[in-house]
């Protein structure tokens, strides 16, 4: 697999430069606008979740983002450094907004629902160095 | 890449925020100080016009979601207006739309 590298502060003001890449990148390969959307929002979704739940910025945290494709699809790495995030427990209770009235609808988990309804598939795996989000699209 | 912008309008008993470029995580302090004063004016309908809107993520359904609610519960209205075809997807995608009062606008 070839691979395209790009690496930002662990900051939310960065996070566009991600976006701006993976539709350098995206484009390149022929992804369609609709496919190259739906990546962008899955992306920035994972690039928030690091931003989150990672070391900070302030501290000298840094999230690396690699753009890894061949002839079946991109791979997408988003990873950053610090304390363990339970994705398993995360993924579970991911959901879109639920709730028969406006009072009771919550959002939590949204960006992990959406990274997986707009993605062919999404690996995430934590320990106490590193988490990582691996999303993949296919190509045609 | 299109920054986030925002440009607020208060008339006809209206309170209309337009919003456009990119919305995500980084400018939703910005989107939460511009509403926080108007949150709970039960005598101006707001209205958010997402016509220039590019982007927009969880963080940004996030922050619909809330002033939908706060709105609701001081019994005020809210509306949005002028939603664009890719951020309709994902209003769609979350279930969001089900919940939101559309306007046509001027």
């Amino acid at each position: 697999m070839k691979a395209v590298r790009l690496q930002i502060p662990a900051d939310a003001d960065y996070i566009d430069l991600v976006r701006n890449n993976l539709l350098g990148v995206a484009t390149k390969l022929g992804f369609s606008f609709e496919e190259i959307e739906d990546m962008k929002v899955a992306v920035s979704e994972a690039c928030s979740n690091a931003v989150l739940h990672g070391a900070k910025e302030e501290t000298g945290g840094v999230i690396d983002v690699s753009f890894e494709f061949d002839t079946a699809g991109l791979v997408i790495r988003v990873v950053n450094y610090g304390v363990p995030f339970a994705y398993s427990d995360a993924r579970k209770a991911a959901s879109g907004i639920q709730g028969n009235h406006p009072s009771e609808l919550r959002v939590g988990g949204l960006g992990i629902y959406l990274m997986e309804a707009l993605m062919d598939e999404v690996e995430m795996s934590s320990d106490e160095q590193r988490t990582e989000v691996r999303l993949m699209k296919y190509r045609g | 890449m299109e920054p986030f912008r925002m440009e607020q309008q208060e008339t006809n008993g209206q309170f209309v925020l337009k919003l456009g470029g990119e919305l995500d995580l980084a400018v939703v302090p910005q989107l939460q100080a511009a509403v926080e004063p108007y949150l709970r004016r039960t005598d101006l309908a707001m209205v958010l016009d997402l016509e220039g809107l590019k982007y927009i993520d969880s963080t940004g359904i996030g922050i619909i979601v809330s002033i939908l609610k706060t709105r609701d519960s001081v019994n005020a209205p809210f509306y949005v207006r002028h939603i664009p075809p890719t951020v309709r997807r994902l209003f769609d995608m979350t279930g969001l739309s089900g919940y939101l009062k559309e306007e046509a606008g001027a």
